[in-house]
């Protein structure tokens, strides 16, 4: 077929859940992946006897069947729900962090996370009980201007939710420093930081705020078969649907007619597909960088997009070990390993190669002991690099240095839990922010889009939504989107621009 | 709560509320400048994977009763992608009526291919390494998948010595590791033990491998001669090269790896640190030998033709002439990943590297797959 009503660039979990919801909706739709599996930074792979979840940590907003959380209610509603067999994680993390010397392990759930908050401070469950009404309060203002379009009513927002506007221009650090907590608390309440990767001076308090009460409130999963699972669960709904997922099929231009609205898209070999509506699941700096005419791209979209900061660029160790977590002596499914708690200082030292200020690393078998053959473990490190340290790296350097940054982040991580694993290493690979800009194409391999910024954050983006647009049948969805990063944020970016294309067809129609 | 900027009422409201006004603002200030979607990162990772490559045959060179080396130049000039000594490229072409791909490791070291310089040995056993010896002469042009494999030495994982076995063109990764310790780009000690029938069975000039770090060792099965050693390799001779940091790694035929395995089994050699090159997946042993009806799908073009209960998935596609896509042929690397839609299939527990989802949802590499009913599948485009 060469003709669609939608066609979406990228099989990412943005792409992939705006694809189920446009044919959900009865409309025609291809999607073109570059790749030849989909799933973006959603996939795994194989090296011997071992397969490694290529990026998610823990996947937040799951819930159980009984209690869904937003998430699940989304991937049921699109119907890839039972597709996906979810393994519940026990424990949040276990800190580790050098300065202060913190080493202590975080239970999910409000109160039991509340209560643990006593043995760092006497008075740790009450401020926990504060935080998190408060955060309850924030999310169910942030329900409220979901259901009201984004046109709440000022003053039931004044009468039932007084502090989400109160705090609505705060960062991360005025927050808590408004709120006065002693540091103990404000620096475990910090912990997930690294997951959304911009500094507590930028992140937007509210976002942070509602994604650790999601955290902590519903607990987080895995899916059972790495995120493979969940992209072919994707792609399986896609063919279910009638609709077509196009491999090795990068899209080279997006097409635009004389009015200068979108008209199709061209791939590599030269082959052209018409549609009236692409959803791109990609960096706008590519969208209107590249795969635009640069007399299609309206001068402001130029400006928006240099406004932005590419934000944290990827570094994994995955590693497959020949001993037992049990033999390693290590306990939980996710260590965070820091050097200080304090994340202006990690961001700083994160912006250069030589130093792992922080790492994130995975157990896995701690969630599923099925995942590697008996006797074995898979461990997994990431890091971020906050600046583009990694364009200066030559290739006769390259494989060099990647294995000087992966050498000292096993070391950190057999200093900060006392286990040899160095020994036992069996099988090795590593993802820098070359191998993530190789598969995804992004700018520098960030794999986290645009950074949070003190003005470009959760709220402005979703407030802006349709003023951050420019070009007619064009729409942007995924980690780039207005929900910024991550698992449910790209899925829901993906799904909501899907929906905004989807009135775009409705008006056209009429 | 304690949200409050300033005593003014209503002041942090309006601050909330303003703040869509200045992010506007700061955008109408930011330039219009053209954007820059491709960094030092973008580039060093295109050039290191930039998929399929033209290559040209330069020169072909017989090196053993069975071998030649054959160099290859990019189309066009410039130079090859760098590369980890010891993997492999993919050699794609039309031959007849087939279109045939095949993994041959590279020869050249990774400094060589910045040259422009990329040598592989092809042994001549099958049908396109004939073709390549046989038919087709200097200034042929092939598609070339770019280096790939994890048969190299990391410098975590592996020990600082490898121990390495190789027999017929399996010496190849092991000849590109020397060079690459010669000129720097490698720092690991390297041991050959090398398995031959004859001295014309030898493929490589053992004396002029040799030098620091690199020891060669040949053994002929069935002659004797001065400076090699004679018989099989053997739990006593393996024991003379390994220290208490060796690695072990192999490439050869499947009947080498079995046997040196079970003579490093007898040394208690840990079994983590031994590694070896997979051979590509070939035709399987059946009782009946029964033709079954393929259908294809490649995006929305539809091929039918016929595949052999005894032969892979990938052996009925090249034959028909389909440009598949696959790179490794042994089931590892996942390049061929291709959806079922129908029918019934065969994959060796030993080629199976499939994802657990991709058992869950009923997804196969058909260069390790064969057929054994009617079968309907989607596979990737070839689109270099």
């Amino acid at each position: 077929m060469d003709k669609y009503d939608v066609i979406v660039i990228g099989a990412g979990n943005g792409g992939l859940g705006a694809a189920c919801r446009v044919l959900n909706a009865g409309k025609t739709c291809l999607v073109c992946e570059k790749h030849n599996i989909p799933g973006g930074f959603a996939t795994s792979f194989v090296r011997g006897r071992f397969e490694f979840e290529a990026s998610l940590h823990e996947f937040n907003g799951i819930g159980t069947p009984e209690e869904p959380g937003s998430t699940r209610i989304l991937f049921e509603q699109l119907g890839v729900a039972d597709k996906i067999e979810w393994i519940q994680l026990k424990d949040a993390y276990h800190l580790i962090s050098e300065a202060e010397g913190y080493d202590f392990v975080m239970p999910f759930g409000w109160e039991a996370f509340a209560k643990a908050n006593n043995q760092l401070h006497p008075d740790g469950e009450k401020y926990i009980n504060e935080f998190f009404e408060l955060c309850q309060q924030i999310r169910d203002a942030m329900g409220y201007i979901g259901e009201m379009k984004g046109k709440p009513d000022p003053q039931v927002m004044m009468e039932k939710y007084p502090d989400y506007f109160a705090c609505g221009s705060y960062s991360v650090n005025e927050a808590f420093e408004a709120l006065g907590y002693p540091k103990e608390i404000v620096d475990n309440l910090n912990t997930y930081w690294c997951y959304l990767g911009a500094d507590g001076n930028n992140l937007s308090f509210l976002h942070y705020a509602n994604m650790i009460y999601s955290y902590f409130s519903k607990g987080a999963a895995i899916p059972k078969y790495r995120s493979h699972e969940l992209s072919l669960a994707f792609e399986e709904r896609i063919h279910e649907l009638g609709g077509d997922i196009w491999f090795n099929s990068e899209v080279v231009k997006i097409l635009t007619d004389e009015e200068g609205h979108v008209c199709g898209v061209r791939l590599k070999d030269g082959r052209e597909i018409k549609s009236r509506h692409v959803i791109a699941n990609c960096s706008p700096h590519v969208v209107y960088g590249k795969l635009l005419d640069s007399d299609a791209v309206p001068e402001r979209a130029l400006k928006l997009t240099n406004f932005r900061k590419l934000a944290g660029r990827g570094f994994t160790v995955f590693l497959g070990i020949s001993k037992s977590v049990e033999e390693l002596g290590l306990k939980d499914h996710n260590y965070f390993v820091y050097d200080t708690s304090d994340n202006v200082k990690q961001y700083e030292s994160m912006k250069t190669i030589g130093n792992t200020a922080a790492q994130a690393t995975v157990c896995l078998n701690n969630a599923d002991p099925d995942c590697s053959p008996e006797g074995t473990c898979i461990i997994y490190m990431t890091t971020l690099f906050t600046d583009d340290a990694w364009s200066s790296v030559s290739k006769e350097d390259y494989f060099k240095v990647k294995n000087k940054v992966a050498a000292s982040m096993i070391e950190r991580f057999e200093k900060a839990t006392g286990t040899n694993i160095h020994d036992y290493i069996e099988e090795i690979a590593i993802a820098t922010p070359e191998t993530y800009a190789r598969y995804c194409g992004h700018p520098q391999g960030t794999v986290y889009g645009y950074e949070s910024q003190y003005y470009d954050g959760l709220m402005n983006r979703i407030q802006m939504v349709e003023e951050d647009r420019f070009v007619p049948g064009l729409r942007i969805g995924g980690g780039y989107g207005e929900r910024l990063l991550g698992f449910p944020s790209s899925y829901k970016s993906g799904v909501n621009e899907a929906g905004r294309t989807l009135r775009d067809i409705e008006k056209e129609g009429r | 709560m304690a949200f409050k900027r300033s005593d003014i009422p209503g002041e942090d409201i309006r601050l909330a509320m303003g703040m869509a006004a200045k992010r506007r603002q700061l955008i109408d200030e930011t330039p219009a400048t053209p954007l820059v979607y491709e960094y030092g990162v973008n580039r060093l990772a295109k050039a290191l994977h930039p998929g399929f490559v033209k290559a040209v045959i330069a020169e072909k060179t017989p090196c053993s009763a069975d071998c030649w080396r054959i160099r290859l130049e990019p189309a066009g000039g410039g130079e090859f992608p760098y590369f980890r000594a010891g993997q492999f490229i993919t050699l794609s072409c039309r031959a007849g009526q087939s279109f045939l791909s095949r993994p041959y490791s590279i020869v050249s070291s990774p400094k060589e291919a910045l040259e422009g310089k990329l040598e592989i040995m092809v042994q001549k056993k099958g049908i396109f390494s004939t073709f390549l010896i046989e038919k087709a002469p200097a200034g042929t042009e092939l598609w070339m998948g770019e280096p790939s494999g994890d048969f190299y030495h990391d410098s975590i994982r592996d020990r600082s010595h490898i121990l390495a076995i190789a027999g017929g063109s399996g010496v190849t990764p092991f000849l590109s590791m020397m060079k690459a310790i010669r000129e720097g780009s490698e720092d690991f000690r390297l041991t050959l033990i090398y398995g031959a029938r004859t001295k014309a069975h030898i493929p490589f000039d053992p004396e002029e491998l040799a030098g620091e770090g690199v020891e060669v060792v040949v053994v002929l099965s069935e002659e004797e001669a001065e400076g090699y050693r004679h018989g099989f390799i053997t739990a006593d001779l393996l024991k003379e090269y390994i220290d208490d940091d060796t690695s072990v790694f192999m490439c050869g035929p499947d009947a080498m790896y079995r046997f040196v395995r079970k003579e490093l089994e007898r040394l208690r050699f840990d079994a983590t640190k031994i590694r070896q090159e997979r051979n590509s997946v070939g035709d399987r042993e059946v009782s009946e030998i029964k033709a079954f009806r393929l259908t294809v799908h490649i995006r929305d073009t539809i091929y039918e033709l016929e595949a052999a209960n005894n032969e892979t998935l990938i052996t009925a596609l090249e034959r028909a002439g389909i440009p598949a896509v696959v790179r490794c042929r042994n089931g590892v690397c996942g390049f061929c990943h291709s959806r079922v839609l129908n029918g019934e299939y065969f994959i060796a527990k030993e080629n199976d590297f499939r994802r657990a989802a991709d058992k869950k949802f009923n997804y196969i590499h058909p260069c390790s797959t064969y057929p054994e009913s009617d079968m309907e599948i989607d596979i990737p485009i070839m689109n270099p």
